[in-house]
């Protein structure tokens, strides 16, 4: 493998990227927060959940790679949460979207 | 030493940008994408890179699927394909290497040394 280039000048590119990527993030974050709200009422629905499971999926695969591997941790609880529901599932989904929310600088 | 060429197969817009400029400006390959297994055998059988990088999860046609479909076309069979997935539970881990891949890495990965375990994976260290 060739020498590494500057680290540096990575990390600036990744940067740059991650604000690229704060829109559709931002959009990710509000259904999974449409998710949590709707799992506390009750009214969450098979397809609401498939697509909510998908998107923490996603989550727990990027965030890290910007930085944010608490982020990581809380989507992929989110993932489980969302794919196992129990009755104590709800409370404890909208606990780490909460978290997640707080984690991301959106 | 030759440059590399390496073809990212993943649906996510931002794993494939930030994978390509890990490997491009930390380890100076030559990466292209495609962002679905369907679009990724016709850049794999147009371009036969060194090595492919393939997510596990897309829609339609799925990583492990991709792999076996490439495993049917002689000139594809020999390039080495290293899967990347967001599961990290050890029953998923036994049954993507199983499949018979090169390796599995997992995501998130650290773009600063992505190219470096693929280099180990791969045996080009």
């Amino acid at each position: 493998m060739p020498p590494a280039k500057d680290p540096e000048a990575t990390r600036k590119l990744l940067a740059s990227l991650w604000e690229r990527s704060l829109p559709v993030l931002r959009e990710r974050c509000a259904l999974l927060e449409r998710a949590a709200t709707a799992a506390q009422a009750g009214t969450l629905t098979p397809e609401l959940r498939a697509e909510a499971t998908a998107i923490a999926h996603k989550l727990s695969g990027s965030l890290g790679m910007f930085g944010y591997p608490e982020g990581t941790d809380l989507a992929r609880r989110i993932e489980e949460h969302l794919e196992a529901p129990t009755p104590t599932d709800a409370p404890r989904l909208t606990h780490d979207v909460t978290a997640l929310l707080a984690t991301l600088p959106l | 030493m030759p440059t590399r060429r390496i073809l990212i197969i993943d649906d996510e817009d931002d794993i494939r940008e930030v994978a390509a400029l890990s490997l491009e400006s930390v380890a100076g390959w030559q990466v292209s994408t495609a962002s679905s297994g369907a679009e990724g055998m016709r850049l794999a059988a147009a371009e036969l890179p060194d090595a492919i990088l393939m997510d596990v999860m897309m829609p339609a046609m799925d990583g492990p699927t991709t792999f076996r479909e490439m495993q049917k076309l002689p000139e594809l069979a020999s390039i080495p394909v290293i899967l990347l997935t967001a599961k990290v539970q050890g029953v998923d881990q036994r049954r993507f290497a199983g499949l018979g891949v090169t390796a599995v890495l997992f995501k998130p990965f650290d773009p600063l040394t992505l190219a470096e375990q693929m280099s180990e994976a791969l045996g080009w260290s």
